[in-house]
């Protein structure tokens, strides 16, 4: 009679182990790979999301720029460089434009910190940060860009502006591309 | 006896199904907030597209003139009614004006409100409206109806171009109410369009009965002149004008009636006929300026059996508008979103 065979052997554990970590190995990068896509997919959507948000903010305060009911002369561009464009409008009617409230909107690209900046009034609300490509231009009545010198465009310049760009781009980190816009927003006035 | 299997195979298997669907709900998760987002921004942009599209349309529809209180007083031309300030808009939207805060009366701005609706979305916005910063429609020829337009025998040579700036857009050829189609098909092989000069436009009539009355209160007691470069004055003719002997004028020469031309007639400035003009062969009507025309009924608003030459003249026309305010179309000034 023979003894029935208790335990494992040298060789059988081996065999376990190695299977075992290949199993789990595969195991581990198909589960990393899918945490990997969601989390990539999670940063895309926010960044094309924020990218889409600055832009359409843009599209509502140059839109506006320059409102005016009492024609009181309201300029819808009071200061516009390629970093900073300052935008006005006499929202309440009343003849008169509050720099501390939203009638008086400033855009602000600050590569220095990757950060893209909305002031309204004087409370400052950041659209975007870690962005790579931030940059403002101003479009005549025939489509032609102006010039900005430095320290911006002149008065005479912003009177002719009819239509403002935004060149974004978000760059998060974990992102092979950025999220880009090109957007051009035309002011709303015919003179 | 069979020894009892044991191992990890099918808490593995379980563990990464469970691990593989939560990933999966997750991503789809994702999916679906972008999903929904897109679709709010599509729908939001349709609607805005919408109330753009509709204030466009309902400014163009804004009559030509000096101020804004007949579309205040509404269709029934009576203030403080029921109409007052409701404007037609095409499907999908609805307008009313009403005058800003501090206009004066009549106003010469409007506040336009507009609401559209378009692929579930809906937006709301507030326009200003005031005149344009140039007279009339931006044409050389511009009538008021097309509907007897006849062909001319005689020559009819069109120069849009701004003399002062070449890279400025041109005047169209001609503008009226309607399909400029029209205007296209008489134009069409009468006229010598000078290169650079826009096709026909479309455009409300021009007011043709009021200007008329702002000629005669402006007491206007100018009169062509023979020979020598003229003065510019406000000519004013009740009723029919025959030139028969050459002559020359500018400012402003108002026709109420017909303005038959059977000699060399030169004039700088703008020229309006209530009853449409005749060119007779062998004579000549040469303007710098614009030449506003409106038309007896079931006739057409000019018969060019001579020659007929307009060219855009800002400096005339800015003279003429000088002597008299001329009416402008709607044009518009700022807007912003109510959402």
């Amino acid at each position: 009679m023979i003894a029935s065979r208790r335990g494992t052997g040298l060789v059988e554990l081996l065999v376990a182990t190695v299977l075992a970590t290949v199993v789990l190995g595969m195991l581990t990068a198909a589960v990393g790979g899918g945490a990997r896509l969601l989390a990539t997919a999670g940063r895309r959507g926010e960044a094309e999301d924020t990218a889409q948000l600055a832009v359409e903010a843009l599209l509502f305060d140059v839109r506006r720029a320059g409102y005016d009911p009492r024609g009181v002369g309201v300029e819808a561009l009071a200061a516009a460089d390629a970093s900073r464009l300052v935008l006005r409008a006499d929202l309440d009617g009343d003849g008169t434009v509050d720099a501390a409230s939203e009638e008086t909107i400033t855009w602000v690209c600050n590569l220095a910190v990757r950060r893209l900046s909305r002031l309204v009034g004087r409370q400052s609300l950041p659209l975007a940060d870690d962005v790579t490509t931030c940059a403002l231009g101003y479009l005549d009545a025939t489509g032609t860009p102006l010039s900005i010198p430095p320290g911006g465009l002149a008065a005479a310049d912003r009177a002719r502006v009819r239509s403002v760009t935004l060149a974004l781009g978000l760059s998060p980190r974990g992102l092979a591309r950025s999220a880009t816009r090109l957007a051009r927003v035309a002011l709303r006035r015919a003179r | 006896m069979r020894r009892r299997a044991r191992g990890s195979a099918l808490p593995s298997a379980l563990i990464a199904v469970a691990l593989t669907a939560a990933l999966a709900a997750a991503l789809a998760d994702v999916a679906r907030t972008e999903l929904v987002l897109a679709r709010q921004r599509r729908m939001a942009a349709a609607a805005l597209a919408a109330a753009d599209s509709c204030l466009a349309t309902v400014a163009a529809d804004l009559p030509v003139g000096w101020d804004f209180g007949d579309v205040l007083r509404g269709p029934d031309d009576v203030p403080g009614t029921a109409d007052d300030g409701v404007l037609a808009a095409p499907p999908g939207c609805a307008a009313a004006a009403r005058p800003p805060a501090g206009a004066a009366s009549p106003p010469a701005r409007l506040e336009l409100t507009i609401d559209a609706q378009a692929a579930s979305g809906r937006r709301r916005l507030t326009a200003l409206v005031g005149r344009a910063r140039e007279p009339g429609a931006p044409a050389l020829l511009w009538l008021a109806d097309t509907a007897a337009l006849a062909p001319a025998d005689g020559t009819l040579a069109l120069d849009g171009r701004d003399p002062r700036d070449p890279a400025a857009p041109a005047w169209a050829a001609a503008a009226a109410p309607g399909d400029p189609a029209v205007l296209d098909a008489w134009l069409a092989g009468r006229a010598a369009v000078a290169p650079g000069t826009g096709a026909p436009i479309t455009a409300q009539p021009p007011p043709l009965a009021a200007l008329v009355a702002r000629a005669a209160a402006a007491a206007g007691a100018g009169a062509l002149g023979g020979a020598g470069p003229p003065a510019p004055a406000i000519v004013l003719v009740a009723g029919d004008l025959a030139v028969a002997s050459p002559s020359a004028g500018a400012g402003v020469l108002v026709v109420d009636g017909t303005l038959d031309v059977a000699a060399p007639l030169t004039f700088a400035g703008l020229v309006v006929a209530t009853r449409g003009l005749r060119v007779a062969a062998g004579a000549s009507l040469t303007v710098a300026g614009t030449v506003w025309l409106g038309a007896p009924a079931g006739a057409s608003a000019l018969l060019a059996d001579g020659n007929v030459a307009v060219a855009r003249d800002p400096a005339a026309l800015a003279a003429a508008d000088a002597l008299l305010a001329l009416p402008r179309p709607a044009a518009l000034l700022g807007l912003q979103d109510l959402g």
